[in-house]
Order: C-alpha cells, then structure tokens, then sequence
C-alpha cells in the first residue's frame, strides 16, 4: 500500500516537473519572461535590430573571416581605413589619405584619439598586423588571396618573403603606409574589408586560434562591439559609444539570430519576432504581393554554363559554343527554375559594378546574346560546329553538364537539358556530384560544361575579368586568348579611370561576342522581408552583404 | 555478474575504436576536402593544411589524433574558426537532450496511456481513435508533422512561438514533432501487449479472486504489459537525445543534429569524427546499459554467455 502511494506522488511529481518547472539550456532566468526579443523593440527605449542568418557566423576574426556572413559581422564591430556603405567610400579609421603619382602607394593618416572598446589607443600599428596576419602562411587565412595586391603579398603568403617585408608599413602611431603590387583603383574601396583590418597583437598572442572565439577574447574600435554570442543560435552587438563617429550611429543593439530554415525565418518575421529575414525563392512571389515590406538586392554572384575549352573537348569549338549560348531561353529558363526573381545574365559583368563616375551597365550597354533563344543564329553555328566535329548529326553531340546534388541545382541542370536538347537536338547528360566533388573536377578540368558563378571581391569590371586570364588561379576553362590578355594586362597599369574602363570592356567583347567562352546565365538576387520601419539598411554586392552600421528604427 | 559487465565495456571501447577507425579513413575518401571553395588557390591550401597538420603522411595524422582522443582533445573545427569539437559538442548537446527528453517523456507517457485505453477498448470507437492516432504518427514524417504543428498553432492560431528555445512555450512543438513517431510506436506496441495480458490465465485468477477491476488492471495488466515498452527504449532514447537534424533547423533550435550533416557536407573532419566518437559512445553505452538491465533480469543471458 504504501509503495503505491509512493509510486502515485512520483508519478504526479514528474507530470508537474515536466509542465512547469523546466528552464531551457542558455536561457536567463530573469530576462526570459514576457521580452519576446524581436519585432524592431523600442522597449526600454533600446533599439534594436534583430537580423536571421542561415548558419552561425563561422568567424568573428578578421583576417579568418572566410564567409559574407562574417565580413557582415565584421563591418559592424570593427573601423578599418576605410567604410563602404553601398559604394559609397570614405575614412573610417583614416581621416584622410594621398595616392602617389603612379597609383602604388597609399598613405593613411588615422583619426585624433581612437580607442579599442578595451580602452587601449588604436595605433597604425594594429592595421599593419593585421594585415600581416592576412598574409602570413602561419595564420593560414583561407582570403588571403585578396591581400595578393599587396606589395610582396603573394611572396609572403608562400613563404618566400618574411612577413616584415610586406609593403605595409606604420610610419609612426597614425600613419599607415601601403604599397601595392600594381595600381588599382578599387584600392580604397577594398581596404574596407575586415580581412585588412586592424588586430591586437597583445590579445592574438593570449587567446591564439581562439582570438575572436568569444566577444571577451578581443577587442573592438567599430560602431558597435560583440557584446554577446551564444554558438549556433545569436550573436549580440551593441552600440560602442567610444566610436568616433558615435553620433551618426542610431542602433542600441544588432541581433544576429541563426534560423538554419528560410520557411522559419519567414514565419518568425510575421509573428514579428524577426526584422530581416530571407524570403526562400519559391515565396518570393506570394510575399512581393503580399502586404509585408520586401526588398531585393543584388548578390553579386553571376551565375553562367562554363565551357571546358581545352583541346579535345566538344565545347573547343567556338561554334557550338556560340550555339550554345544562341539556342537557350534565359528569359524561359529564369521563370522555370528561378521563378524570375534572379535577372536573365546576358553579358559576364554585373552591370552595377562602378565605372568611373557611374556604373559599368550604364557606361558600357552590351548584349552580346539574346534573352531568347534565336533559332536561326542557333541553327547557323550549329550546323558548322557538326562539319567541323565531323559527326553527322546534332544528335551525335553527346556532353555531359555537371551539377551539384541540391534540389535546385537538379531542377536548373533538367531545364537546361530540356532546353538543349530541344532547341538544338544534341544530347545532353546530367552528372550530379557533391559540392566539393564539383569544386575539385572544375579544378582539375574534369567536365565538359558545369553551372558554376563568381562572387566579386570589389566592385570593378576587373573582378569578373581577371578569371579568365589564360594562367589565371581561377581560369578553369581553358579559355586562352593572348588578346584578352594583354587588354587586362593593360588596364592594370593604365591611371586614367575612363581609358582603364574602355579596355576592359574591350576584353568582354572579345570575350562574349568573339569567344562566346561561356554561357551567361542568371545574376542572383536575394528578396528579404524588412520591417518597414527600419531606415538606411542596405544590402550590398561585395565586401559585405547586410549593413546595419547607419540604420534607424522609426517612431 | 563482474566479469559479464567487464566482458561489455571492454567490447564497447573495441566497438568505438573501430568505428573510429573507419571513419577516419572514410571521411579522408570523400571527394573534395575541408578548404576547397571556389576563390581557393593551391598556395593558401597548401597553408591551411599545414595549419592543421593534413600535410603529414595518414599514419601520422592517425596516430596523432587517437592520441588526442585518449586524452579526450577532438581537436579543432576546421570551419568555425578557433572553436574545439568539445565546444561544439558541449554548447549544442544540452539543447539537443533538453528537446530529446522532453520528446521521451511526452511520447511514453501519452503513448502508454493510449496503448492502454485501446486495449481496454477493443474493437470499440475509442480504439479506433488511438489507432487512427498511432497510424498517423508513423506514416507522417517528422518535418511534416513540424511545419503543420508551426502553420496552425504558430501563425494562423498564433497560442506557441513557430521557433527558437528560449521558454517553456518554445519547447512544446518541437517536443510534439520529435516525440510523435515514438508516440505512435508506444501506443502500438502497449496496445498488443495489453491485448495479450489480458486473454492471459492469471488476469483470468485475479478476476475469479473477485478482485476490483481497478487492481487488475493496474496491479496487473500494466505492470506486466509494460516490460516490453522497456527493451525500445534504449536505442530510442540515444536517437533522440542526441539531435534530429530536421526539426532542430525547422524550429532553429541551436542543436547538434545540424552537425551531422554539415560537417560531413563540409568536409570537416575533426568535426565529422567528433560528432561520430559522441554518437558511437553514446549508442553504446545505451546498448551495454540495456545489455546489463537483461544480464540483471535474466540469468540465462550471462550464463550462455559464460559458455560460450
């Protein structure tokens, strides 16, 4: 009798423990009840911004930020020479800076009484290590390719010169000076990437590979500091008020929350949890016509069919390449596989890149191909490409595409098959492999055409074009023209902006309208869900993509 | 009884070893590796690799790494930059055995009792109720079942958060997603096992005593029915526990499932090998404890053990 008794209150014990008194793992106690923690919260007067990412930033270190989500962060809690806020550059750290004569050496000069969010004196010295780090084989950073413009960067980064020889130098406590590998004058644009920005010696020295790991272990001179970041689920950045320009910022708090599913992300923002979400591609429709606030941006990602070129491979011959690019229906192919929320790529460049004084689209108007397919142009170069394959059909043309193995990739590799074998009736096989399984037979030349993309690193005409440099790092392709060499060679040391940009534009002429080295396919863009009130927030195509550094939250 | 327990552990830690093993040398066959990206160049591979020591010879890699392992070091991530696998493991585990638990004791608690009142039931509305119930929870996929639970009751109803794991209200749809299938299967097998116990002879002796239905049922039907519920819930329990990759993204709870499938997508391999040791130990000590519980209730198993 009494064991039952005993039995009943355990059992009613664990009922009433499962209901009540559970805490769960990282929650505050205190601050738990009642604050749902997003929703563009003017509670407590505090503003803040609550933002969701796809994955947890991987990096909070500068020079080892090797993804857009951690340049984002990055921007947010560190000052670098410079800030770009879409486009737009100006001194952050530096206050001012000249250019020498021949466009290869940068002097900064930084700001009267900077500080580290730790009280210690920003220095020229920090920048300089910093971009030490980036290029020291020690650290290993996975960018240091970008800080290759750096005199004896690529020298350093393969050990053949000592880091001290590095072409940045700290003249004394508030002059950098930086010397370039060749001019560029997207320079003072791309000295506002984290990766060349500052690093304290004294704390990379203390916490080693864990510098950055925790908001604790390093220190901060941006418009805001990591003030808290919980693995996995949220990253807290609060206002720093020692910045300089502490005025201009209007944020109390950036919230960085990882919702891994879009579809979750989506909903939090509706029960206003969220104040920035991505909208999946398939809901962009629903919600653009819905009553909620979106806006789309520019990735910067340009997506196009790669053509192997080497000899041996069908897509050698430049007229069934030129058929290629004659016999798809982007404008076909975008409504199928992107439900038209990306923009049918018919040129390499993305024409919002600068140029000069304006953009690059709008100074140098090209399409090279058609936003659909031209049958009779199609027909035309495919019937020489079969005489001079010596085959006796288009349907003897057998190419494999190689793919990734998502859904999406799935779906855009049938539509193109379709539209291949439709269009031009060759034969047209789908391989699909893992992600990095595609990385490495692109590498290795293992493929006879892949839908790959390039991600620009500045905004330049010369980012897209550098890949396709017959011994380019990146020229996957085989493409070798001795002609598109020299344009780019050229417009490397050429100093006056218009003349470099005519030359360039020469090169992707000859490029698309000479070579047809490649099939133009789609240039991403990403539709997110703002909350109306939020003012000055941009998204941009390179160095960072959400920018929260100047936003408001409305009354 | 000592030397059989012996006998287990020495068996499980042989078990991990050769998993270890494997995966080790699997992981290593996978196309691809952990830096290769699209802007990546052969020079800052070559660094990263000397980085974290992938330029050496396999063997010594291997050696160095179960070194670290005996000593309980599974190294650092190779993509969250300067966070160990222990961290990893240690800061998301709690969120995944806090949902996994919560799913448990939703899932026996409401199962047995549906079990029960089918089986008591038979053949009336009420058993059809409970088995409708049970066919739904094994035919609908968990992410289904989570996207349903999220459309009505976090935004056309709006009563419970759609995500995240932050309050109590938090944790109910996702403990209902996770939990559901075990419901289902608990309910089943409760309600065959009560079936038996009940056309059973000494249920028949219990009545014929004139004792009230309340203690036969009770004292027992379900005590006796309720043994085999015990055997599932060994694997059950290290399954759930240790993180459902789907419904932790759905409802972005800050769990280990989505390591699983990252890491090995990311070719990170300190990561992928971590997440391996952690489940492989953690089945195997679930398996070895139920190995035990048997060894304890039934003298048979050690004894065939010990001729054998």
């Amino acid at each position: 009798m009494k064991k039952r008794v005993l039995a009943a209150f355990l059992a009613m014990a664990m009922t009433v423990a499962l209901v009540t008194g559970c805490s769960t793992p990282g929650s505050k106690e205190s601050s738990d009840s009642g604050s749902s923690n997003g929703g563009g919260s003017e509670s407590g007067g505090k503003k803040r911004i609550t933002y969701t990412l796809r994955e947890d930033v991987p990096s909070m270190d500068p020079q080892n930020s090797n993804s857009i989500s951690s340049a984002s962060a990055n921007i947010h809690v560190l000052a670098c020479l410079t800030r770009n806020n879409e486009g737009e550059v100006k001194g952050d750290a530096a206050e001012k800076w000249e250019v020498s004569d021949d466009g290869l050496v940068y002097t900064f000069h930084l700001r009267d009484g900077l500080k580290w969010s730790d009280g210690e004196d920003v220095k020229a010295e920090d920048y300089v290590y910093g971009m030490q780090r980036l290029m020291d084989p020690e650290v290993a950073s996975d960018y240091a390719f970008i800080g290759y413009i750096l005199k004896n960067g690529g020298a350093v980064n393969t050990g053949e010169a000592k880091v001290e020889e590095l072409g940045v130098k700290a003249l004394d406590d508030k002059t950098v000076e930086i010397t370039l590998e060749h001019p560029a004058v997207y320079f003072e644009a791309m000295v506002s990437m984290c990766s060349f920005g500052p690093a304290r010696k004294d704390l990379v020295e203390k916490y080693g590979a864990e510098y950055a790991a925790d908001p604790e272990k390093a220190a901060y001179n941006g418009p805001f500091v990591m003030s808290e970041w919980k693995h996995g689920d949220e990253l807290i950045m609060t206002k720093n008020p020692d910045y300089w320009d502490a005025d201009s910022i209007k944020l109390d708090e950036i919230c960085i929350k990882t919702v891994a599913e879009a579809k979750t992300g989506v909903a939090m923002f509706e029960q206003d949890e969220v104040d920035i979400t991505i909208v999946p591609s398939e809901q962009v429709t629903q919600y653009a016509d819905s009553e909620f606030n979106t806006e789309s941006y520019f990735t910067g990602a340009d997506d196009y069919i790669m053509l192997n070129q080497t000899e041996g491979k069908p897509f050698a011959n430049k007229n069934l390449r030129f058929a290629m690019n004659y016999g798809l229906n982007r404008k076909e192919y975008n409504t199928l596989v992107n439900y038209d929320t990306y923009v049918a790529a018919q040129r390499l460049v993305l024409p919002d890149v600068t140029a000069a004084d304006t953009t690059y689209g709008e100074a140098y108007p090209f399409e090279p191909f058609p936003l659909e397919n031209d049958e009779a142009k199609a027909k035309e170069y495919l019937d020489k490409a079969v005489s001079e394959l010596g085959v006796s059909s288009p349907a003897d043309i057998e190419v494999t595409l190689l793919t990734t193995d998502t859904e999406g990739a799935k779906k855009q590799a049938e539509v193109l098959k379709e539209q291949y074998e439709k269009n031009l009736g060759i034969k047209v096989e789908i391989d699909q492999v893992t992600y990095k399984e595609r990385l490495e037979r692109e590498q290795v030349l293992d493929y006879d055409m892949v839908v790959t993309g390039w991600v620009p690193d500045y905004s330049d005409a010369y980012s897209y074009l550098e890949l396709w440099i017959s011994d380019g790092q990146y020229n996957h392709s085989g493409y070798n023209n001795p002609k598109y060499d020299e344009l780019l060679a050229a417009s490397t040391t050429e100093t006056d902006a218009k003349a470099r940009q005519d030359l360039l534009f020469e090169a992707e002429k000859i490029f698309l309208e000479e070579d047809a080295a490649l099939v133009p396919l789609q240039l991403r863009q990403d539709t997110y869900l703002v909350n109306p009130k939020i003012e000055n927030f941009n998204v941009y195509f390179v160095g960072y993509d959400f920018n929260l550094v100047y936003a408001d939250l409305a009354e | 009884m000592a030397k059989y327990i012996l006998k287990r552990v020495l068996l499980a830690i042989v078990t991990l070893f050769v998993l270890t093993s494997i995966v080790f040398v699997l992981v290593r066959l996978l196309p691809g590796d952990p830096f290769s990206n699209p802007k990546m160049t052969p020079e800052i591979q070559a660094n990263l690799e000397a980085y974290y020591g992938l330029d050496k010879p396999l063997v010594v890699q291997y050696v160095t790494y179960m070194k670290n392992v005996f000593q309980g070091d599974l190294g650092y991530s190779m993509k969250y930059e300067g966070r160990t696998v222990n961290r990893i493991i240690s800061e998301s585990f709690p969120y995944s055995a806090d949902l996994g638990i919560r799913a448990l004791c939703f899932a026996f608690f409401f199962g047995i009792i549906l079990g029960i009142i089918a089986a008591l039931n038979r053949g009336k509305k009420l058993d059809f109720v409970c088995i409708l119930i049970a066919i739904i929870g094994t035919s609908i996929p968990d992410f289904i079942m989570g996207s349903l639970l999220q459309y009505f009751f976090g935004i056309k109803w709006r009563i419970l958060p759609v995500a995240q794991y932050t309050s109590f209200k938090h944790t109910i749809l996702p403990s209902i997603a996770v939990g559901f299938y075990t419901l289902a299967s608990v309910s089943r097998l409760m309600r065959s096992s009560m079936l038996e116990v009940v056309t059973s002879d000494y249920t028949k002796t219990a009545r014929a005593k004139g004792l009230s239905e309340f203690r036969v049922t009770f004292k027992h039907q379900i005590r006796n029915a309720i043994t085999p519920i015990i055997t599932i819930m060994g694997p059950t329990v290290a399954s759930v526990l240790t993180g459902t990759f789907v419904i932790e993204a759905l409802f972005a709870i800050p769990g280990m499932g989505k390591h699983y499938v990252d890491s090995i997508n990311m070719s990170d391999y300190t990561l992928v090998l971590g997440m391996t040791i952690f489940y492989g130990a953690f089945l195997v000590i679930a398996i070895l404890i139920v190995d035990i519980l048997y060894g304890l209730v039934d003298p048979r198993i050690r004894l065939s053990g010990k001729k054998g």
